[in-house]
């Protein structure tokens, strides 16, 4: 079991710095490889890690809370190496070869460090080598989203990197406080090993402890999206290329969850579960209002993923703010089952920005029939991220429910259900609206006003002429009579007035898909008595209590 | 060998040294800035010259200006030689006629001598003396609430505001003066009293430089024995400031403890002495920086108010 | 130790210390040339190193000395010489940035409201940790409050600032303010630790740079004035 937790913290480590030095076609075949053998060593960790912990060298430790972290990441990680093989290639940004092949090898290099970070990071025993994993794919993927090279992202990612690490810089002073009311009881050469801390329990101080836990839920809630210091992410999650984006709202947000359980165990051994529950509380209602409301009115199909993924956060906190062992093991259940739909969903989203060149919803129209397998798994993954059966987040939901009711937390309950529905009414709508429109007709456009700084006519060769009129996000207009208005990203070389045939652009970027929904839909049907054993192993370990 | 000299001379020997010494003072700048400056600057004792020089003119007043244009400046002068009594100047111990007023009192005759002087400007009528004084007094609401934080910090130190009381705290143990707080509330002070007596980066002593100037417009329509006395005043005025900053915060030593004529007599000395030192502070300030133009100055006194406001925290945090 | 007065004068010289980083942090929200709070930036660390030696020869903690040495050489020499070299741009010719690189960007209110809102937010800070009691064998705990109003204080310098040179030296100091936090109650950390924190730093550094000079290659200005296009 050494041998396997060795290679599964140094595979993807060694991948990211032979991709930076190796040509792109090598690095993507690295890639694909480290990903899926990173999966398969994460499934064997897991089959232990549902009967013990496993614990190595002081740094590491593995119990049934890290395994479920590491299994959605796991999974991305294989899925999106897969997809990204396809991505990248098809992605039309660069018109430069070598510009196309910088950008490949750095987007391999980052994808393959960026999951060791996330993947390193539950697996660390004690919570100052947390941090600094969680520091590290702050900067990974900070790069990541800057990697396009455009204007927006350009700014994303600053104001990523700047309020992220702020963020983080709280989770520091938290981890310092931790340390302090650790050194209380265990002496000043703590090194603030989990494990200590949790068996010295009630000895704790409940000043530092609490203060630890307030500035770890501001700190690390940075990451994860909680409200109020969620504003980076809606621009994060759209401005970077489609895999990055996935990993980010699924993986990343999920692992800053995991920083902050650690603590919510460490204060609830010592102060009771009271306290922090109520704090998760009232910032899971918050992010889930706000994400419900946004999700109501969003043009753009990344940031509307984005939101939901700040949506799904607070369904986490207010599920583990139940307590009962029921919403825990929905809470686990969830992460697994989010983790899957919304790589699903970018999956289709970086699929329709390839085929479409925008990212507008309004250019979407008539992806279902445009895109005969893209279409509708990206349809199915919006209706499981709205909780529709027989999908694998509305089982997760609906034991988070259950178990808010069973614990008698009714108004919180009912809060939750009323804001999910407003954001399932959002979601749903949005998406289906134009996915299910009939494609708008080809016309040449007349040549209009040159709109933004988008990049003009690249005029596709078999089109009869026109540089396309570019209007960012307007609704599409008339019907079959009107002109066809295309939305272009600030790309320079996204052909304006492209031909749309039907078809998928690479075979590459459905397979993965494919996987993932079979996933979610195992996951809500019937998901393996092992796995349920390990989730409920993992609500234990969280403190399941009435 | 001395004799004990009987309380009420010690308490006139305060006022008397005050007004004597503080034109030698402002001798000792002034030389002292033209000797950084490369000349060999006036004598020190010109300022007595002067004031001699100015008592025989003949005096002026304008038309319309009624009998407070002519009482002002004796007000403020009479003012200003009110505050020797109340701070220690030459003794530790406190005179009878120093429980007469706090620290908070001398702060309001301060600004009752400049308030009558800048009425007295005013009602001149003049442009460049209304200008001064509306400047000054603008000015003063923002250093006014900076002297009294200052105050503030002081008294939490000894539990009251007595300058005596604070003085003999500040005395007591080397610590005090390195302490945060109180080294923030000196700075702060400094910092006012750098506007009080129009030096640079507020004003140009020297010369007259029209626009900028505040404090020195204000005597811009008083002439003969009036100019004469304004001027005395605004240097008791500085003396008197710089007697506050060093023997109640920075430099409280060389105070006699006896009333013995002898270490009075070398108390009287170590003021000036100490005196002439931060003169010399000042005149090189004076000489490396710019002046600030003039709605930066705001920006000066805020940050005034910053170090007394952070003087105030740090005494309540570390209660040091 | 020694006498009563000795450990008063320690005491002392560690709230002078404290205080003076506070001070420094107000003088870098009030500074207007970024030159000018690079070097603040520099004398701030300059005095934490200082506070660490301090507290080390006065706790006899050995480890201090080398952390000091360390975040002296990281924070004040290194990290005020690359974000020099980022001013100065990516060399001259070709369309240069819309404005003078050296300036800070304007603040979005006023220096005055700004300083007195700092002043608020430092108090707020100061007081609800002087509230919570946290003692600690090392240091004064004026100091821990301290830390957290200089924290407070950082965080406004990054909020008021429409620079990206401002913001990153913001995000320097709230660094520094976590480092004397720790200093305070921290200190017995084992060294490993305190020196992966500093070597995240640097790679925080790094990234900022890459950043800006991505940007500034751009022929675009450091000002994040019209950062503003990603709404809603």
């Amino acid at each position: 079991m050494l041998i396997v937790v060795l290679l599964l913290l140094l595979c993807s480590l060694a991948a990211g710095l032979v991709s930076l030095a190796a040509p792109a076609r090598a690095g993507a075949a690295i890639t694909v490889v480290s990903g899926l053998a990173s999966f398969g060593l994460v499934l064997a960790v897991a089959g232990t890690a549902a009967h013990r912990d496993i614990a190595y060298l002081p740094y590491l430790r593995i119990d049934a809370l890290s395994v479920i972290f590491m299994l959605a990441t796991g999974f991305l990680y294989a899925a999106l190496a897969v997809y990204s093989v396809g991505y990248v290639t098809e992605e039309t940004g660069h018109e430069d070869p070598a510009d196309a092949h910088r950008y490949a090898r750095r987007f391999y290099a980052g994808l393959n460090l960026f999951c060791w970070a996330m993947l390193a990071a539950p697996m660390m025993n004690s919570l100052a080598l947390l941090w600094i994993a969680i520091e590290i794919t702050t900067v990974v993927s900070a790069l990541l989203v800057a990697l396009e090279g455009t204007d927006g992202s350009a700014e994303a990612a600053w104001k990523y990197v700047l309020i992220a690490s702020a963020g983080l810089g709280l989770a520091l002073l938290a981890t310092i406080f931790a340390y302090v009311a650790g050194a209380q009881v265990l002496g000043g050469r703590y090194d603030l090993a989990l494990p200590p801390l949790l068996h010295a329990g009630a000895a704790l101080p409940h000043t530092p402890v609490r203060l630890a836990f307030m500035l770890a839920v501001l700190g690390y809630g940075t990451k994860m999206g909680l409200f109020p210091v969620h504003t980076w992410l809606p621009d994060a999650h759209s401005e970077a290329p489609a895999p990055v984006s996935a990993l980010l709202s699924a993986s990343l947000l999920a692992d800053s969850f995991y920083a902050i359980l650690r603590y919510y165990q460490v204060t609830a051994a010592a102060t009771g579960s009271g306290f922090p529950r109520e704090v998760l509380l009232a910032f899971g209602v918050a992010s889930l209002l706000l994400a419900a409301l946004q999700v109501l009115q969003q043009p753009n199909l990344k940031r509307l993923l984005a939101y939901s993924s700040i949506e799904h956060m607070g369904i986490l906190a207010i599920g583990v703010s139940f307590g009962a062992p029921a919403a825990l093991a929905g809470v686990m259940l969830h992460v697994l089952a989010h983790a899957a739909a919304k790589g699903n969903a970018f999956m289709g989203a970086g699929v329709f920005t390839v085929k479409f060149g925008s990212t507008q919803l309004s250019a979407h129209r008539g992806a279902l029939g445009l895109l005969p397998w893209s279409g509708p798994l990206f349809l199915a993954a919006v209706l499981a991220l709205s909780a529709m059966p027989p999908f694998g987040i509305f089982r997760s939901e609906f034991q988070i429910v259950a178990g808010g009711l069973g614990s008698g937390r009714y108004a919180a309950t009912a809060v939750l259900i009323i804001l999910v529905t407003v954001a399932f009414s959002g979601l749903t709508a949005s998406a289906s609206r134009t996915l299910l429109q009939p494609p708008q007709a080809l016309r040449p456009a007349r040549p209009a006003a040159a709109g933004t700084d988008a990049g003009s006519a690249a005029a596709d060769g078999t089109i009869p002429p026109g540089p396309a009129a570019s209007e960012e996000g307007s609704p599409a207009t008339d019907g079959p009579g009107g002109r066809a208005v295309v939305a272009v990203l600030d790309r320079p070389a996204a052909a304006a007035g492209r031909v749309l045939t039907r078809g998928e652009p690479s075979a590459w970027m459905v397979v993965p898909a494919v996987a993932g929904m079979i996933a979610l839909l195992v996951l809500g049907l019937h998901p393996p008595a092992e796995l349920t054993g390990l989730m409920a192993r993992a609500a234990a370990q969280l403190g399941g209590v009435a | 060998m001395s004799a004990a000299l009987p309380v009420p001379v010690i308490q006139a020997l305060q006022v008397l040294t005050i007004a004597v010494g503080a034109p030698w003072v402002s001798g000792v700048i002034a030389r002292m800035e033209a000797r950084l400056q490369g000349r060999r600057g006036p004598r020190v004792l010109q300022p007595y010259y002067d004031l001699a020089k100015l008592f025989r003119k003949e005096a002026l007043a304008p038309e319309g200006a009624s009998w407070v244009f002519l009482a002002a400046p004796v007000a403020a002068v009479a003012s200003y030689l009110t505050i020797p009594l109340l701070i220690p100047v030459l003794t530790s111990y406190g005179l009878p006629l120093g429980y007469m007023g706090d620290i908070l009192g001398g702060g309001f005759m301060l600004s009752l001598a400049s308030f009558l002087v800048a009425i007295a400007a005013l009602e001149t009528g003049s442009p460049y003396a209304q200008i001064g004084a509306s400047r000054a007094k603008t000015f003063s609401a923002i250093t006014e609430p900076v002297v009294l934080f200052v105050v503030f910090t002081a008294s939490m130190l000894t539990g009251t505001d007595l300058p005596y009381a604070v003085a003999a705290t500040v005395r007591s143990s080397a610590g005090q003066i390195v302490a945060p707080g109180h080294l923030l509330a000196s700075a702060a002070l400094f910092l006012v009293i750098l506007h009080e007596t129009s030096r640079i980066p507020v004003e140009t002593h020297t010369g007259t430089n029209e626009f900028g100037m505040i404090d020195e417009a204000r005597p811009f329509e008083h002439s003969g024995p009036y100019l004469g006395l304004l001027t005395w005043s605004s240097q008791i005025k500085q003396f008197v400031l710089y007697t506050l900053l060093l023997n109640v915060f920075l430099a409280p030593w060389g105070l006699s403890s006896t009333a013995q004529a002898g270490s009075v007599g070398l108390a009287i000395l170590a003021l000036l002495g100490k005196a002439a030192l931060l003169g010399i502070i000042v005149a090189v300030i004076d000489n490396s920086f710019a002046k600030l133009r003039l709605f930066k100055i705001t920006e000066f006194v805020s940050g005034a108010f910053l170090l007394a406001v952070l003087a105030v925290f740090t005494f309540y945090l570390g209660g040091v | 130790m020694g006498p009563v007065h000795v450990a008063g004068a320690y005491r002392g010289v560690v709230d002078i210390l404290a205080a003076l980083t506070l001070v420094v942090e107000f003088g870098m929200l009030r500074q207007a040339l970024a030159r000018d709070q690079i070097r603040l930036y520099a004398a701030q660390s300059a005095l934490i190193s200082v506070l660490a030696i301090v507290i080390g020869a006065g706790r006899g903690l050995t480890g201090l000395f080398a952390l000091a040495g360390l975040s002296a050489a990281l924070k004040v020499v290194a990290i005020p010489l690359v974000m020099r070299r980022l001013l100065r741009g990516p060399g001259r010719g070709g369309s240069g940035p819309a404005e003078a690189p050296g300036v800070a960007g304007s603040l979005s209110l006023s220096l005055a409201s700004t300083v007195l809102w700092s002043l608020g937010l430092a108090a707020f800070g100061a007081f609800t940790f002087t509230a919570m009691n946290i003692h600690s064998p090392v240091a004064p705990a004026a100091a821990l409050a301290i830390a957290a109003a200089m924290v407070l204080v950082s965080f406004a310098l990054m909020i008021v600032r429409r620079d990206a040179v401002s913001q990153a030296i913001g995000y320097f100091s709230l660094d520094n303010a976590i480092s004397l936090a720790s200093l305070v109650v921290a200190a017995g950390l084992p060294l490993i630790l305190e020196t992966l924190f500093l070597f995240d730093l640097l790679v925080a550094v790094v990234v900022f740079g890459l950043l800006m000079r991505a940007r500034h290659a751009r022929g675009q200005s450091l000002s994040t004035a019209g950062l503003t296009k990603l709404r809603g």
